[in-house]
């Protein structure tokens, strides 16, 4: 029997396996050059300094959140808490920063907390036998709580931070570093370490995993952990670019993460095929919506429809179920 | 009378990239004819009729089904047209009820103004599986509580119906206990000699085919290397031609162990010491290194049972499972403690379909390739193509996804798992299910060189002669217990051992 190992793959074949890369960072590249074009038309520029802040401090936060969500992601499960949590450590860090005047203590406070949510968020599912996104529900409901107590008790919606200074997490460099940084760290820990390997076997196939010696409520958590993380990381930009946190920050964040992560190419039910570029490039490609279209002269209420017919178009042709059931 | 020609392809070209599965085939099949397809993995055996029932298209070429000519683009509109196929793995669909499985896509029979009528559907369930002569499967009950056969059995009662005009029978056999193989030879029997409709079977046993199938037709490497009628299946040299055609080689005599050597060493590799789960009460054995252990009984007598308990899956509620003084509670503490298994449902439990070769093989190995935390992907090419090119697996490279191979193929992956890991005891549940005697003689080689290493083997098989061929002993099970122990010897012959298993 011939071992064909060293033949090439056709460009068909190629074709077929990286469709969903191929649609992911053909979008991109589609964006970058129809706003670039279309901007222009309209008089004006995407690539302008003040437009790549705005551009830049869009993505940011939806980038450093998806790119650690890839990993729950790829578990085949997703967290609807994201927003809340980072309502929650904006708010610590501009109370705690006005308190203590540095970030150090809050940052700190907020990773104990995301760590312990996470743990929970990830062991519920393997312990309890229940999906792990309704705990995640629990949470987003509990840290609404808590968010509304905090600003009822100390009686406004918005808070701000004047003792320390954010203006370095207002640079783009600073931002495109950070993002830079962590994409870097995750994707070692996603493509070159067991906790990667191990998060997209389970995703993929888990009594399989399970039958291979994986310890499935384990390496469940490892991957909230890292989100965890990153959501802390989230934060800090987030409350920094504005220096103020609200009752509504993070509002409808876990969303964009979902989006983001689609438009980059995830698989929604997770396994092998999941990687870390994915949230990269659909949360640019999600930014170059928000940025592009009011550019171009859509209105600012029209651009979520846009943006969701979109969407919509994306899924049907990544997520739709192909074949029927067979008839009797 | 001349025979009634009900399906036809001609220059039947199948291409997966550079590898081409099928060669420009011309086929044929009549009315009141089981056809057998044989011919070693990805040799385009199941290509041809999985074309035919919608699964995949052709690159070329066309088919004529019923006269007119046949172009299928889902298995749903071939089997609405009269073609259907049972697959090799489990079809079925989990969480709901046997009935919910026959039915799928029927409900409207049995619901009025939109609400479903379910003791309807359970009586037609019950109706049509008693017809089939199944009757200790039940309509209501949820389809997760039968086993892995029974649940083959339902997919085979979803699957034909008074219109299916070809039944296309896919290495389903493997799948299925003896009771639930009489059924399905008692089935296509009737369909094609009572109903003259026709039956393609694709199998790797040659008995099997020699035994039920009118005419046979063998293939190698995407091409039909011959066609033979009844009289050729039956000449005396039929199964020496037949084995040539199939590999292109004489593959010698040798298939099984060759010696009646039953001797082992002394030290105990791995021990169940009065287990007792479900319904296995108080079940020991002593497994010692550089033994092959045989489980052979029927499918539902509970062997599948003791190689999940010895692996670690199974929640026990008195007794041991002890390696080198560990005690195995888990798959975990197994594999730690130098313990594979090999599971009989392949692609549910073995195999991560949508993931590379590469990817399964080096899945229990990511500890020993681990180095502080960093994995060098070097290190796991070099894994995987060692084990491709030990077990021959028919692939463009380690990195092709594993739901692209053919049966035997994944089961070659499943087996280079544990070989790659270098676990010392491996509990084998079906080892050779699904795969050729090409591949089958190389394994057999294989376990009879870990024996000589000192490895020790639990074989779990419905294979008799497998049992018979390779084991230095061979426990037979009946209804959850032992009933009898046999130990290598000559002249130890299957019908021996049917009366401890029936």
């Amino acid at each position: 029997m011939a071992n064909n190992e060293n033949q090439k793959p056709a460009l068909v074949d190629w074709v077929k396996e990286h469709g969903t890369d191929l649609a992911a960072y053909g979008g991109l590249l589609f964006c970058i050059i129809f706003f670039t074009i279309t901007t222009s038309m309209a008089g004006s520029s995407i690539w302008s300094q003040a437009k790549i802040r705005t551009l830049m401090s869009d993505v940011i936060v939806t980038a450093l959140m998806s790119v650690g969500a890839v990993f729950i992601y790829s578990l085949g499960n997703m967290d609807i808490s994201i927003g809340k949590q980072i309502g929650l450590y904006s708010t610590i860090m501009v109370l705690l920063g006005n308190a203590t005047g540095s970030l150090i203590l809050p940052v700190i406070l907020c990773l104990v907390i995301a760590v312990i949510i996470g743990a929970v968020n990830g062991a519920s599912g393997e312990v309890l036998h229940m999906y792990s996104v309704i705990s995640s529900v629990v949470f987003m409901m509990i840290l609404s709580g808590v968010s509304t107590i905090i600003y009822s008790t100390i009686g406004t919606r918005n808070i701000v931070l004047h003792t320390v200074d954010t203006s370095m997490l207002k640079s783009p460099v600073i931002m495109v570093a950070a993002l830079a940084l962590e994409t870097a760290i995750i994707t070692y820990f996603f493509n070159f370490t067991k906790y990667g390997k191990y998060a997209k076997a389970i995703g993929a196939n888990k009594t399989a995993a399970e039958q291979s010696g994986i310890n499935v409520v384990k390496y469940k958590v490892i991957p909230y952990i890292f989100l965890a993380c990153t959501l802390v990381v989230a934060s800090l930009f987030q409350m920094g670019y504005t220096g103020a946190a609200s009752d509504s920050t993070g509002t409808g964040f876990e969303m964009n993460v979902m989006v983001a992560l689609i438009l980059g190419g995830m698989p929604l039910n997770g396994g092998m095929n999941s990687k870390v570029s994915c949230a990269v490039i659909g949360a640019f490609t999600f930014a170059l919506f928000d940025v592009g279209l009011p550019i171009i002269g859509v209105p600012t209420k029209m651009t979520f429809m846009v943006k969701a017919c979109i969407f919509l178009v994306v899924v049907l042709i990544t997520c739709r179920k192909k074949n029927g059931v067979l008839p009797r | 009378m001349p025979k009634e020609l009900i399906f036809e392809a001609k220059g039947m070209r199948k291409e997966f990239g550079p590898t081409v599965a099928l060669k420009d085939v011309d086929f044929s099949l009549y009315r009141g004819e089981i056809r057998g397809l044989i011919g070693e993995n990805g040799s385009g055996k199941s290509t041809i009729m999985s074309i035919a029932s919608g699964m995949q298209p052709a690159t070329k070429g066309t088919m004529v089904f019923k006269g007119a000519d046949w172009n299928p683009h889902n298995m749903v509109e071939a089997q609405l047209h009269g073609i259907s196929m049972i697959l090799q793995e489990a079809n079925t669909i989990p969480g709901v009820t046997v009935a919910q499985n026959i039915f799928a896509g029927h409900e409207d029979e049995f619901s009025r103004f939109g609400v479903i009528n379910m003791k309807k559907m359970y009586q037609a369930a019950d109706e049509v599986l008693a017809r089939f002569g199944m009757d200790w499967i039940h309509g209501r009950d949820l389809i997760d509580r039968y086993t892995f056969e029974d649940r083959k059995l339902v997919e085979l009662v979803r699957c034909v119906t008074e219109d299916t005009e070809i039944l296309v029978v896919d290495e389903t056999t493997t799948a299925l206990s003896l009771e639930g193989r009489a059924i399905l030879y008692k089935l296509i029997h009737k369909m094609t000699e009572e109903e003259n409709k026709a039956v393609v079977f694709v199998s790797h046993d040659m008995d099997e085919i020699l035994e039920q199938c009118t005419a046979l037709t063998v293939l190698r490497d995407g091409e039909i290397k011959g066609n033979l009628d009844r009289a050729a299946m039956e000449a005396p040299d039929a199964v020496k031609n037949i084995r040539y055609m199939m590999v292109g080689r004489d593959i010698g005599e040798k298939y099984y162990r060759e010696d009646y050597d039953a001797s082992h060493l002394e030290e105990v590799a791995l021990e169940l010491k009065n287990i007792t789960f479900g319904n296995i009460k108080n079940f020991s054995l002593k497994l010692h290194k550089g033994e092959i252990l045989g489980l052979g009984g029927l499918s539902g007598c509970g062997m599948h049972d003791i190689g999940h308990a010895a692996y670690g899956l199974e929640k026990l509620d008195s007794g041991r499972v002890i390696r080198k003084g560990t005690e195995i509670r888990n798959p975990l503490d197994a594999i730690e403690n130098g313990i594979g298994y090999i599971s009989k449902n392949r692609d549910s439990e073995a195999l991560i379909l949508e993931g590379s070769i590469q990817d399964n093989i080096v899945l229990p190995s990511i500890p020993d390739l681990e180095k502080t935390t960093f994995i060098r992907p070097l290190d796991e090419k070099k894994m995987a193509s060692a084990e491709i090119k030990r077990f021959r697996i028919k692939c463009r490279n380690g990195s092709q996804y594993v739901n692209t191979l053919s049966g035997g193929n994944k089961q070659k992956v499943s087996f280079a798992k544990w070989t790659a890991k270098g676990s010392d005891v491996i509990i084998m549940d079906c080892p050779t299910r699904g795969v050729d005697i090409g591949v089958k003689q190389a394994m057999y080689g294989l376990i009879e060189e870990m024996k000589k290493e000192g490895k020790a083997i639990l074989m779990i098989s419905e294979e008799l002669s497998e049992l018979i061929g390779m084991c230095d002993k061979l426990i037979i099970m009946k209804d959850f217990k032992v009933t009898k122990e046999f130990t290598r010897a000559a002249d130890l012959k299957q019908t021996d051992i049917i009366e401890y298993m029936i």
